[in-house]
């Protein structure tokens, strides 16, 4: 039982922290352009992908680059595919709610489909770091890996720079301005086509380290993004729309309910308990545990 | 009048036609396309079947049994059809069968094992559904007998007596859940731990410290929806002290171990056709060697050796071809059965092994026979991953071409 709630924290805090990635990234967008952005998804598989294409050789033969480097050029990459689909799509149609959720479905359907034309749909591995860690001789049945770890670690260093970003730095308090009041943060002299293009740049890089931890815990698939997209929707309704402390700690509730019912009840009933936690908060507590009523300016 | 109305409908009452039915989005249903043009190119030059050159028309089932009826209907009332070949997951399969029997089409089942397949149909009434054979592979009920004499040899092999019994939570594994535990009982192997898991599964954490927990020697498991890659990661990089055995469909890719980076190495899984490494039978080494000359430079996987379900295609077309010969018309569908009588006298050497079929009275009417050796089935062979690209037979002794290895950590 001990061992059991031992592998439970373990499991849910280094789950959590990917969930916690991703959350952010999609909530910054949703809180300062009041966007849904479907392609997030699609940002964490092309991260992974990108990542895999570096760093391995049978991917693309002339290609391979070592992991600690392949990392922030992946990264960037999809920070930059995501500044670039803002720049390129969204910017155009984001002031209609209905297009641009539409135009984000069909980005995220289309490179579905591109990922199947180009790599296939077998499942790609990739290495970040190798290697595990035998935690039996201290009391837990778990042998947890060095990328798990790793993924923890970059989850708070990134977590804590976005947050001393938007709270201690002009250019950041201006997104936290615009996610309050996009005309109070105009009339302030924010540039909001600026700020904008800032949260899509800073969402692309979380969702690529995301893709890039899910592709080497795991392995990158095309439909890979499905399963976090659906999470990352229901961490924001729990932490509360355009907020980053409550997705940061919706995240880990989630992460932990869902490493909870796997070690007590089991795997089939993963989802479910978030599920029915998603929909008492949308009853009881529809903006959210850190959600503001919605200001219409 | 049929006859006319069917010309008239655009039927092509000329020539014979060949049908494969298979998910074209998947790389099994690839394969098995590849080697039924194989076969009929082969045979359209050798002869032909009964003098006459077939035209080979695919259609895509995508695995949803709604999709498979359009389709077979279109091959049986536009194509006019003489035969039906293929299809791979069970549902698929049992959602055309009516279909098939309505319209006096032969059906060789080439994909699915399951025996419901046969015994709810051909062998509940046999006037109905005679039309449907299954070419391979042999039914669950079979392939359950031939995995746990695998499991005795991996217990005589590493005294591996201790199994984690994991399955996919779906249909095909239903039989497996039946019988595995009563046939490793029989043969002095114990489970210690059992669980069904969701298809949708993306954490294996959990199942793998359950598996640790139970001290199992290996996990015996029957996979095709869950693709265990994470498993097989975390097992490799964390070196648990069990072995990966069983059957894991996703694991029969060619380039599966390489998509893995070496995660798989040391896994196994069995397969008809035993992935082309073993002389099975002699023609099965040339028939791998020509299917990798022609489609080695394709972009689409398989191009090594086409996966179970083309092997068992391939045989289909090539004894249908002596059916045909044998009855001397290929207007099938208005001599049944003639052909069924053919069928059932038929005893071929495929590329998979040999095909016979059982008999009316049988507990599976029209099913491929398995093939046994000393009491032993041998046409149900299990290979291994020894290397990024390397495959070795390792199960059943007649088909091995190397000893079992244990993962290398365990060694």
């Amino acid at each position: 039982m001990l061992g059991d709630i031992g592998t439970l924290v373990l499991q849910g805090a280094m789950i959590s922290a990917v969930y916690a990635l991703i959350a952010i990234g999609f909530t910054m967008i949703f809180g300062v352009g009041g966007i849904l952005n479907l392609a997030h998804g699609a940002l964490i598989m092309a991260g992974a992908y990108l990542f895999a294409i570096l760093v391995r050789e049978t991917t693309v033969s002339w290609i391979s680059i070592h992991p600690v480097i392949a990392f922030p050029l992946a990264v960037l990459g999809i920070a930059g595919l995501s500044w670039g689909l803002y720049q390129g799509l969204v910017r155009w149609v984001e002031e209609n709610v209905v297009i641009t959720f539409l135009a984000t479905v069909v980005v995220a359907v289309a490179s579905t489909e591109l990922v199947i034309y180009w790599f296939g749909s077998s499942p790609i591995g990739m290495t970040l770091i190798g290697g595990a860690i035998n935690l039996e001789p201290y009391g837990f049945n778990a042998r947890p890996r060095y990328v798990e770890f790793a993924g923890f670690v970059v989850s708070w260093i990134v977590i804590g720079l976005l947050w001393y970003y938007i709270t201690n730095t002009d250019d950041g308090r201006s997104i936290l301005a615009a996610s309050m009041s996009e005309r109070g943060a105009q009339l302030t002299g924010v540039d909001l086509h600026s700020v904008r293009s800032k949260t899509w740049l800073i969402a692309g890089a979380l969702a690529g380290i995301a893709g890039i931890f899910l592709g080497s815990t795991g392995s990158a698939t095309p439909l890979m993004w499905l399963n976090p997209l659906a999470l990352a929707f229901i961490i924001v309704v729990i932490g509360g729309i355009g907020s980053i402390k409550g997705s940061v700690i919706a995240a880990y509730f989630i992460g932990f309910l869902e490493q909870f019912t796997v070690t007590f009840i089991g795997q089939g009933f993963r989802g479910i308990l978030s599920l029915v936690v998603l929909v008492l908060f949308l009853l009881l507590l529809p903006q959210g545990l850190y959600g503001r009523e919605f200001v219409h300016d | 009048m049929t006859t006319v109305l069917a010309g008239c409908l655009g039927g092509d009452d000329d020539g014979l036609t060949i049908g494969h039915l298979a998910p074209m989005n998947n790389v099994l249903g690839v394969g098995s396309d590849r080697t039924a043009q194989m076969a009929v190119e082969e045979i359209n030059d050798n002869g032909g079947f009964n003098g006459e050159e077939a035209t080979l028309e695919t259609r895509d089932t995508r695995t949803e049994p709604s999709e498979a009826q359009s389709v077979t209907e279109e091959l049986i009332q536009q194509e006019d059809v003489d035969v039906l070949v293929g299809t791979f997951n069970s549902e698929t399969t049992q959602s055309i069968l009516d279909l098939t029997s309505e319209f006096d089409v032969p059906f060789m089942i080439t994909g699915s094992a399951d025996p419901g397949l046969i015994t709810d149909y051909v062998g509940d009434d046999y006037e109905e559904y005679k039309n449907v054979f299954r070419v391979g592979p042999i039914n669950s009920n079979f392939q359950a007998e031939s995995i746990a004499d695998y499991c005795a040899y991996l217990s005589d092999r590493h005294g591996w007596d201790e199994v984690a019994f994991l399955r996919d939570n779906a249909a095909w594994t239903e039989p497996f859940g039946e019988h595995i535990p009563d046939l490793l009982d029989e043969r002095g192997l114990s489970i210690v731990h059992e669980d069904a898991l969701s298809i949708e599964i993306d954490d294996f954490s959990s199942v793998l410290s359950d598996v640790n927990d139970s001290d199992a020697d290996f996990v015996l498991r029957f996979f095709a929806h869950i693709d265990a890659g994470e498993m097989l990661g975390q097992w490799a990089e964390a070196e648990y002290e069990f072995g990966i055995e069983g059957v894991s469909v996703p694991s029969m890719l060619p380039v599966y171990n390489a998509g893995a980076e070496g995660a798989a190495t040391y896994e196994t899984t069995s397969q008809s056709g035993a992935a082309g490494v073993s002389p099975i039978t002699d023609r099965t080494q040339p028939f791998v060697q020509d299917y990798a000359d022609r489609y080695q430079d394709e972009e689409d996987y398989p191009t090594r050796a086409p996966m179970y379900m083309g092997f068992n295609t391939y045989d289909g077309i090539s004894v249908f071809k002596e059916v045909v010969d044998e009855i001397e018309t290929t207007n099938t569908r208005d001599n049944l059965d003639d052909f069924v009588a053919a069928m059932l006298g038929i005893d071929f050497t495929g590329v998979a092994g040999q095909v016979t079929f059982y008999g009316e009275d049988s507990d599976y009417p029209h099913d491929v026979q398995e093939e046994r050796e000393d009491g032993t089935i041998t046409n149900y062979p299990m290979t291994q991953w020894t290397g990024i690209e390397e495959i070795e037979c390792v199960y059943p002794e007649k088909h091995r071409t190397a000893e079992h290895q244990m993962p290398r950590w365990m060694q």
